[in-house]
Order: structure tokens, then C-alpha cells, then sequence
């Protein structure tokens, strides 16, 4: 589940941590903008230790490297994927050969510290209109692009505009995003909620993107954690349909059919996939297939 | 060894659980000193890490460590340490 990644500066003890004690989903260490250019070289030794350490809870574990038009990029993938993290979220792609880069340079790093091939996956920012438009062809770049999302600040600023209360303009950019990741087969991430004090506007934003489709979202600060899982927490009538859904099309496959049916409607692989998605939200097991 | 260049680098920050190191050389013995307010509960624990990392790192000219300790876990101290002494041999360019 995706649900909450927070970010954690890179170059800060503390929360770098103690950040995985408010169980997020998952945990974004923070190389790029987090850390000024002067200690980014004290932070990937920070960051290296705390990754040898491994103390991280439940949490997936990603780094956010710096982007390819920096000199930093390499060095940040070279430390941090040979400690074994679950993937690199990358700042700004625009097109799919930024992916391809990443991939090589991952790959080379996998091969000479005896990490599995193809182990370390790709988070994709999209931070401007190009890399917006390029969404599908970047998803697709890749076997290891696992997750999409749309930059929030720097996309505003490369569409002209400013973050607003409502979001409205990033609506159809997420539009975009969720469409070009479903059809890449991939994850999509929305953007950070930047008013830390608004629980009412995170409330609503994360209902929004939830709706869309969203797997959940980037989070700045501990208190946004219990709210969006709140927000992407199944209602009772969601996990009580669901559990008929998982537990009828475990009673079929024992009695060997193919299809099922409940209440007079057929179940097919799709529905009883969103099904065991829903009862894992709700931290609920699946019945297991005798 | 040029005792008459000395060079300073520093690492760290004063935040919660972080410290600041700051490496001063070439001296003619080596030396650390620690401070904060658990330093002297730690002390030794923390010269053992901090001899560990500059042995780790090859590190053969004697130097003045200090420690300008905020309750850093030994890992932390040890990855300051690095950075300090990385910078002070001009390994980083920042």
C-alpha cells in the first residue's frame, strides 16, 4: 500500500530516524530539494548510514536522488541503491529517456554491489507540462517504473500559475496522470498537500484523488498521516461486500469454476482484485485458498 | 606534515540527535574533544567511533577532532565524522 510517503530531509538525524514511528505507508529520504547543494555530500553519508541501519518499521523505503541535470544524481544512486532501498523516486522527468538514464545507471550499480537486477524501482516526477504530456511513454519506459506522480510546485510554476486553495489547477493534470498510469499498469502518487494546518483542505484534496483512482498520497508532515489514511479507509459496507466477494470466489476456485456469481451479478478477476485491495486497507486478511 | 597550514572542515548541524564536528589539522598528536551535555556520559563510546571511522577512512595525520555533541546516535556521530574529514582531505568540493 502506497497510501502515505512521507518525506524526510536527507541531512536530519531526527526525523531521518525517528520519521517511520508515524507509520506511514512509506518513507521518501529526501536528497533533492531538502538538502542545500553545499551539504548534499554530508547528507548521502548520513543517509547511507541510516539506510545500512535499516530501522524503518513496516515502511517502504525510497530516496529521492537528485535530478539528472545536477551533478549530483549518480553519486546519490551509487550510494543509496547498493545499500538494497525498494526504489529511487526521481524529480523532474520529462520524457522517457530520463527514465532510461536512471535505469542504466541503477542497473550498473545493482551489478557491481550484487543487489538483485531489477530490485531498485523508479518513482517518476512529473514537474512540468512536458513530463505531464510524456506521462504514458515515461510510465512505460521502464520494468521498473512503479509509480507516477505530478510535482506540485514546479509544475505550477512551468504551467504559469500558482497553487491555489482548491488545486484547480492541477485537476486535469491528475486526470492525466491516473488515465497514463492505468494504462502503464503502474501506481499513481498525487502531489504533497503543502498547508500543514488545513486538515479540512487535506481532508477534501485526499477524498478528491482518492476518487480519481489515486494509491494515495505525498505527505510534508506526520499529522497529514491518520487523516489521508482516514480519507482511504473502506466503510463498513465496503469491507462487508468485499469479504462476500473474496470468500465467493474462494468457495468457486475450490469447487473448480472459472466464473462466479453474487447476488446475481457476475465476478470477474478485476472485482475480486479491488475486493482484496479493499479488505488490505482495512487490514484484513484474505481467506486463503484451500 | 605542514604544521604551519593548518586546515579546517567541518560536518553536522546543532539540530536534535545531530552534532556538529569540526576537524583541525595537521597537529602533532591527535585529539578529541567532546562536548554537549551528555558528553561526558558518552564520552568514551564516542572516541571509540570516532577512532573507528578515521581508521576506516585511512586516515593517518594526526588531527584535533571536536565534538559539539546534540544527542547524535553513534551512527550519526560516525557519518559526520566521515564528512568532516572527507572535507578537511579535500575529497568533497562543495
Amino acid at each position: 500500500m502506497r497510501r502515505t510517503m512521507l518525506y524526510l530531509p536527507g541531512n536530519n538525524p531526527n526525523m531521518l530516524l525517528r520519521g517511520h514511528l508515524f507509520e506511514p505507508d512509506g518513507l521518501v529520504i529526501d536528497l533533492e530539494d531538502a538538502v542545500s547543494a553545499s551539504e548534499k555530500d554530508s547528507a548521502r553519508i548520513l543517509v547511507r548510514e541510516a539506510l545500512r541501519r535499516g530501522e524503518f518499521g513496516k515502511c517502504e523505503v525510497t530516496v529521492r536522488i537528485n535530478a539528472t541535470d545536477t551533478p549530483h544524481w549518480r553519486d546519490d544512486i551509487a550510494v543509496v541503491v547498493s545499500c538494497g532501498i525498494s526504489g529511487v523516486r526521481a524529480p523532474k522527468v520529462d520524457n522517457a529517456q530520463t527514465v532510461r538514464d536512471i535505469d542504466e545507471e541503477i542497473s550498473a550499480v545493482e551489478e557491481k554491489s550484487g543487489v538483485p537486477q531489477g530490485s531498485t524501482k523508479i518513482f517518476c516526477l512529473l514537474e512540468s507540462a512536458l513530463g505531464v504530456w510524456n506521462a504514458l511513454d515515461i510510465a512505460k519506459a521502464s520494468p521498473r517504473v512503479t509509480a507516477i506522480l505530478p510535482g506540485g510546485e514546479d509544475l505550477a510554476a512551468d504551467l504559469r500559475t500558482n497553487r491555489s486553495k482548491d488545486g484547480v489547477e492541477l485537476e486535469w493534470i491528475r486526470r492525466m496522470i491516473i488515465v497514463a498510469a492505468r494504462a502503464a499498469g503502474v501506481d499513481a502518487l498525487d502531489t504533497i498537500f503543502p498547508r500543514v494546518n488545513d486538515d479540512d483542505g487535506l481532508r477534501k484534496e485526499a477524498g478528491f484523488v482518492k476518487q480519481l483512482g489515486y494509491d494515495g498520497k505525498s505527505v510534508i508532515h506526520p499529522n497529514q498521516i491518520p487523516i489521508i489514511h482516514e480519507v482511504y479507509a473502506p466503510t463498513e459496507k465496503e469491507i462487508e461486500t468485499a469479504r462476500r466477494i473474496v470468500e465467493a470466489a474462494s468457495a468457486a476456485a475450490l469447487r473448480g469454476l472459472g466464473a462466479v456469481s453474487l447476488d446475481g451479478r457476475m465476478i470477474d478477476a478485476p472485482v475480486i482484485k479491488r475486493a482484496e485491495y479493499t479488505l488490505k486497507r482495512a487490514g484484513l486478511d484474505c481467506p486463503k485458498e484451500g | 606534515m605542514d604544521l604551519n597550514n593548518p586546515k579546517t572542515a567541518q560536518a553536522g548541524t546543532l539540530e536534535s540527535m545531530d552534532c556538529v564536528v569540526t576537524i583541525t589539522g595537521p597537529e602533532k598528536n591527535g585529539v578529541i574533544e567532546i562536548t554537549g551535555s551528555a558528553s561526558a556520559r558518552f564520552e568514551t563510546v564516542m572516541k571509540k567511533v570516532i577512532n573507528e571511522t578515521l581508521d576506516g577512512l585511512g586516515a593517518r595525520e594526526p588531527v584535533r577532532v571536536h565534538v559539539q555533541d546534540n544527542g547524535a546516535m553513534d551512527i550519526v556521530l560516525g557519518a559526520r565524522v566521515e564528512a568532516a574529514y572527507k572535507r578537511y582531505i579535500g575529497e568533497f568540493t562543495r
